[in-house]
């Protein structure tokens, strides 16, 4: 396959639950490699968020480190780290992704603007994105005027924006119906082929499981299984 | 685009904005017309009492002030005015030589006070002749007539073209006594000089006294009036080899300067609670604006914003909502004060009483000094300032994580 993008090794983490340690995860190693399309599933509090904000480098381990192409992420200062994201991690969220007072197009763009790109480029890539999600006529409209899976595409759309590496969505489907939820899912799966972008995403729906090419499955912080189809 | 962002996100709560810039709009306006009303006002007393009585700075012979007479009185000569006029800060000075006499006319006696003075230069520093409301101003040096106020001419019930006897003592006991003929009625600024006060040619008053080239003492008119204190001081280091005392408007009359001072200082009071109030109003808003957006500031710091720009997103808010009410506010009262600079109020009964008796125009002449608004626009932006320091330190702490989960 592709090249290594991500290389998670030997991770746990642990919080200090009234001075019981409750491992989050644990001893977790995790590789990826470019232009996999990855479901990390598991029952409620086996840990599938705090995987995620340790690969995005959201949160940090308590051991082991995260090699995000070639980078140390567990190393950086937290400055480093948040320039590190802009440029390498697109994200999806449950929901709530967009800034409600910018249209589509200028959270998209918003990005794009942290990244110090030029303003036709912008524009441009923000109109492209929003017509590959299939939201031509929803480029001036603000997030609370859209409906929750025209919400996660446009979330999609920005996350693609910074041309990351890799995109991780922590169950993007989470509250959107089955319809919604299966056009996201196709969009993400479009995307992954189309442009060759990496996806991790966390999810409960036994239906998007069934469209990941690769799932990892938690249990109590460990990984208990791991199957490319 | 931060600007824009900070625009429409203090519009997402549109009653909190309005209800907290109209704080700060109403603010504003009290503050900037009370301290337009007292600067107008003291600008005006100052200028009333200081340029037609004392002058900015005085000098005298040693002594004068502790007593005043004019056993008292300093020599003077072209020479020595000139070098005062030299001093850097002094726009001109003048001489003047003031005694007290008993003047009858028309049959009735009253105490007044009268100078001598050089009715040219008098005029160039004061526009003396400009307040004559009937008759002439004094011609020159050689004038022997006489001007007065307003007050003592009705008293008299005398005008132009009738005469004055003056009786008066003289310099070492000198006996003076001397008709004046009245060449024109004064309209002074403050009540009391007008009830008080006659003005002859110095020269006149010299030989009246049987006091040749003595003044009691030397008004100075500064090029800056703020220079006060620095200009007064040069002139004693200079001139320490006279026998002579240096004298401020304020050493000479503490009470309006303490007046002034305390009136002053009581508004400062009243302008501080109501900032006070307004930035509790201010802060509170802020807060809730930060506070009700953790979700979203986690996002904006996960997807790559730099905890600096969105502390400057906040600032940028903060600033919005405090100057869109203060420019609304200086823009009002701005309206409202330049209104009274050409309609000002006049106060009748006891409010009048009081001021006639501290020596002040009853008149509420508003100051439009630029100060005033640059002042409050500075406060507003230190208050804006101050009051970010706290979300500021809270976005600082933020972890992503955390602030994405409330
Ligand atoms: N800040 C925290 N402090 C203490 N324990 C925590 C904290 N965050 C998570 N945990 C614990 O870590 C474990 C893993 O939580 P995590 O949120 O990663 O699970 P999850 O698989 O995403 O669950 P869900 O499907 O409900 O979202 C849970 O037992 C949780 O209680
Ligand atoms: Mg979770």
């Amino acid at each position: 396959m592709g090249k290594t993008v991500i290389d998670a090794h030997n991770i746990s983490k642990i919080y200090d639950k009234d001075k019981i340690p409750v491992y989050a995860i644990q001893d977790v190693h995790l590789h990826i490699e470019a232009g996999e399309f990855t479901a990390i599933v598991g029952p409620s509090g086996s840990g599938k968020s705090t995987l995620l904000n340790i690969i995005g480098g959201l949160d940090s381990p308590s051991y082991g480190n995260v090699i995000l192409d070639g980078t140390d992420i567990t190393a950086l200062s937290e400055n480093e780290l948040i320039n590190f994201r802009l440029n390498n991690i697109g994200f999806v969220f449950q929901a709530f992704n967009l800034v409600p007072v910018l249209t589509s197009k200028e959270n998209i763009s918003f990005v794009m603007l942290l990244q110090k790109k030029s303003k036709e480029e912008r524009n441009k890539r923000a109109e492209d994105l929003l017509i590959e999600v299939g939201l031509k006529d929803k480029m001036d409209s603000r997030p609370g005027e859209l409906s929750g899976g025209q919400q996660q595409r446009v979330g999609v759309a920005r996350a693609l924006a910074s041309r990351p590496k890799i995109i991780l969505a922590d169950e993007p489907t989470a509250n959107l119906d089955s319809v919604s939820a299966a056009n996201l899912l196709d969009l993400m799966l479009k995307l992954n082929k189309e442009e060759n972008m990496t996806f991790i995403f966390s999810t409960h729906d036994q239906r998007v499981i069934d469209k990941a090419r690769r799932v990892v499955t938690l249990v109590d912080g460990k990984i208990t299984s791991d199957v490319t189809r | 685009m931060l600007i824009t962002i900070a625009w429409r996100n203090i519009w997402r709560n549109k009653r909190r904005t309005l209800i907290t810039s109209g704080s700060v709009f109403f603010a504003i306006i009290l503050a900037v017309i009370m301290r337009s009303s007292t600067d107008g006002v003291y600008e005006g007393m100052i200028e009333n009492v200081v340029s037609f009585s004392s002058g900015y700075i005085q000098v005298h012979q040693k002594g004068y002030w502790e007593e005043r007479s004019i056993e008292n009185a300093m020599k003077i000569n072209t020479n020595l005015l000139s070098k005062f006029e030299k001093q850097e800060g002094v726009s001109k000075c003048t001489a003047r030589l003031e005694s007290f006499a008993l003047a009858s006319g028309n049959g009735k006696t009253k105490g007044m006070a009268f100078i001598g003075i050089e009715p040219a230069k008098e005029q160039m520093l004061n526009g003396l002749a400009n307040k004559i409301s009937k008759g002439r101003y004094l011609m020159s040096e050689n004038d022997n007539g006489i001007v007065l106020g307003e007050g003592l001419a009705n008293y008299f019930k005398i005008k132009p073209g009738d005469s004055l006897v003056l009786i008066s003592q003289g310099y070492h006991a000198a006996s003076a006594a001397a008709i004046f003929p009245v060449r024109g009625i004064l309209s002074l600024g403050s009540p009391q000089l007008n009830d008080n006060l006659a003005y002859i040619s110095l020269h006149q008053a010299q030989q009246f006294l049987s006091a040749d080239s003595l003044c009691t003492s030397v008004s100075f008119y500064l090029s800056n009036v703020k220079k006060l204190d620095p200009v007064a001081n040069s002139l004693r280091s200079a001139f320490s080899n006279l026998p002579i005392e240096v004298m401020t408007w304020k050493e000479m009359m503490p009470e309006m300067d303490q007046f002034i001072t305390a009136d002053k200082s009581g508004h400062l009071i009243i302008i501080g609670i109501l900032y006070l109030v307004i930035s509790f109003g201010l802060y509170g808003t802020v807060l809730m604006m930060t506070y009700e957006r953790r979700h979203e500031f986690g996002i904006l710091v996960s997807i790559g914003m730099k905890k600096s720009k969105l502390i400057t997103l906040v600032f940028f808010e903060t600033m919005f909502v405090a100057f869109f009410g203060a420019l609304l506010g200086m823009i009002t009262s701005f309206g409202i004060i330049l209104y009274f600079v050409f309609y000002p109020i006049r106060f009748s009964g006891k409010l009048k009483e009081v001021y006639v008796q501290f020596g002040i125009e009853p008149v509420i002449n508003m100051s439009l000094s630029s100060n005033i608004f640059y002042y409050q626009a500075l406060i507003i932006f230190l208050l804006a300032l101050a009051v970010t320091i706290y979300p500021s330190f809270k976005i600082f702490k933020l972890k992503p994580v955390e602030a994405m989960r409330s």
